[in-house]
């Protein structure tokens, strides 16, 4: 079950970093309002950044507990993201409305552009790292096997003991945390942040990424995003705009990444790379009684 | 007084657009079984054809019929092309969600690239003033306001008197019994793909005569009030829908009067919050279509 609300939490943590460390809103001739503005350094605030997300995904997923049919619950995410950014854009003393959060601090304005540049890609290289160890740890254990066998079949996961219904929102939490350290980043890179940044379309893109990389397939999703992200939506800037149209190439992007995720669900729904299951086998148990033998997992 | 009664008179007016939009929503639903939110792009479309067909010095009502009909055409080969396929391939509700959404967009931003991203209007269509019962309204509304309702007792005989629509009843109400009837499902299915599509596209004309701008996005921003009002009177019930629609017109039109008007679409979407959490099946009863999406 795909999230597809996932967009809030991203803006829930760029929301959070921006006004954590920008500072009062009567700074640079208090042209934008917004609430808070602390200048806390950059670690504690991706850390709110995630703490807050984790508060929204589990919210977003609260929603996604009442038992209706799987489409309906999409389109009731999709109706929050859409909400969401309509909300905030229309309150312009609570996170800067429509024209949102410019001149947030970046942690390396202090180095030169490109050092900064690159010191930043090391940065989010690192804090990727992370993500992936954590997500391992979460993903592989037990706490992965019990949540393969909810998404698998509830009912038999619930009759194992498990409950359904904490596991899902600790995933909304883990999945929230993450988006909410993804904002934050984003946010301090790019230095603004505003309702036009996180429309429903950009969900879109996050679920192209995950539809071609292979649902359920860490290394898929990350080259999958690499390849949406970085060749789609960055890549049409570098095609020559056509002078009497303007916005086609972004209209392009845009419909490349539709037909893309319609062609991939059509002909390949497992994605590029499909996900790798667990096998277990029977550990030959050295009393030679086959029938005792104990199950041992393996990742393959 | 006169404010509310004021706000009462614009919200059934722009109640009546949101009718048509739910209605043909809620009517492919019911049929077919699968969430089109493409939809909204459909809207965006047939207002573009609208002006389009303005633009070659068409009479707007006439413009409205047949960017109606074009869009209708539109969603049938949507259905044919896209959904039917892969609802045969066996790909759950879910999926197809995502599908249409896709497909949503691709529709949107081919609007972008055929008519470009800029704002239109349709220029003054609005005609004299009338008053009415203390209500002051443009022609124009009055004259939607008419098509609403005649559509609507248009759909009330066809759903009833005639034999396609109680075929279309009982494909809606059970689909596997109805073919076994000897009812040609899939045809069925085509026509209220077609008939949603002529609403959708006549909505989407009707609500780009009624605002003074908009632009591609203008359908999928519609699409919220209008899954409101579909929610609101049992996803699958036309009836409910033509009621939902009047409903949360009425309702976000009284709120933005003494409400920020920003917060218009709020109503909406907590409509759509509350009842999905205290009575998903929508404010009259069940049907079928509706007791088919609590799992």
């Amino acid at each position: 079950m795909a999230n597809l609300a996932y967009i809030v939490v991203i803006a829930a943590g760029a929301y959070t970093y921006a006004v954590l460390t920008i500072g009062p809103d009567t700074g640079n001739g208090g042209f934008q309002h917004y609430i808070l503005g602390y200048q806390l350094p950059f670690f504690a605030a991706v850390i709110a950044a995630a703490a807050v997300g984790a508060g929204v995904g589990v919210l977003i997923g609260v929603t996604g507990l009442k038992r209706i049919r799987q489409d309906y619950q999409a389109m009731v995410m999709l109706v929050i993201s859409i909400m969401a950014a309509t909300v905030i854009g229309a309150a312009p003393s609570f996170l800067g409305g429509e024209p949102g959060i410019s001149l947030v601090p970046n942690p390396f304005s202090n180095l030169s552009a490109v050092t900064g540049a690159w010191a930043y890609v090391a940065m989010v290289a690192f804090a990727c790292l992370i993500g992936y160890l954590v997500l391992r740890k979460f993903t592989g254990g037990p706490m992965g096997r019990a949540l393969r066998a909810m998404r698998d079949d509830e009912h038999a996961a619930a009759a194992m003991g498990f409950s359904v219904v904490r596991m899902r929102l600790l995933t909304q939490a883990v999945g929230g945390a993450f988006g909410g350290v993804s904002g934050a980043l984003l946010v301090a890179f790019i230095g603004g942040w505003s309702p036009g940044a996180w429309a429903y379309v950009e969900t879109l893109a996050l679920l192209t990424a995950v539809i071609v990389g292979g649902m359920g397939n860490d290394f898929g999703v990350t080259l999958g995003t690499f390849v949406i992200a970085v060749l789609l939506l960055q890549g049409v800037q570098f095609l020559p705009q056509i002078r009497s149209h303007t916005g086609l190439t972004e209209a392009l992007g845009w419909m490349v990444l539709g037909l893309l995720t319609i062609g991939f669900l059509w002909f390949r729904p497992q994605g590029v790379f499909r996900e790798r299951r667990p096998k277990y086998r029977l550990r030959p148990d050295p009393t030679g009684d086959p029938s005792s033998g104990a199950l041992a997992g393996r990742r393959g | 007084m006169h404010l509310l009664v004021q706000s009462i008179g614009f919200g059934v007016a722009a109640g009546a657009v949101l009718s048509l939009g739910a209605v043909g929503f809620t009517l492919q639903f019911g049929i077919s079984n699968v969430l089109n939110i493409a939809y909204g792009a459909l809207m965006s479309i047939g207002a573009f054809l609208g002006l389009f067909m303005l633009g070659l010095g068409l009479n707007i009502w006439v413009a409205m019929v047949l960017g109606g009909l074009a869009v209708g055409a539109c969603s049938v080969l949507l259905n044919r092309g896209l959904i039917t396929p892969l609802v045969r391939k066996g790909m759950q509700p879910f999926g197809l969600v995502i599908v249409s959404v896709s497909a949503g967009i691709v529709l949107e931003y081919v609007i972008v690239a055929v008519a470009g991203p800029a704002t239109q209007s349709y220029g003054n269509l609005s005609g004299a003033t009338l008053n009415f019962l203390g209500w002051t309204l443009t022609t124009a509304q009055v004259v939607i306001f008419g098509i609403a309702v005649l559509l609507m007792v248009g759909l009330h005989l066809l759903l009833t008197r005639t034999q396609l629509g109680r075929a279309m009843r009982a494909t809606s109400s059970n689909r596997t019994l109805a073919r076994s009837c000897g009812i040609a499902t899939s045809r069925i299915s085509d026509i209220a793909w077609f008939m949603s599509g002529t609403f959708c596209g006549m909505a989407g004309i009707a609500l780009a005569i009624t605002i003074e701008s908009f632009d591609f996005t203008l359908g999928s921003i519609f699409l919220i009030p209008m899954i409101a009002a579909a929610v609101l009177g049992g996803v699958g019930q036309p009836y409910g829908a033509m009621i939902g629609g009047l409903v949360v017109g009425v309702v976000s039109s009284v709120s933005s009067a003494y409400w920020d008007p920003a917060y218009q679409s709020v109503v909406a979407f907590g409509i759509i919050i509350v009842m999905l959490l205290v009575r998903p099946r929508g404010l009259f009863g069940s049907s079928s279509a509706t007791r088919k999406l609590l799992a």
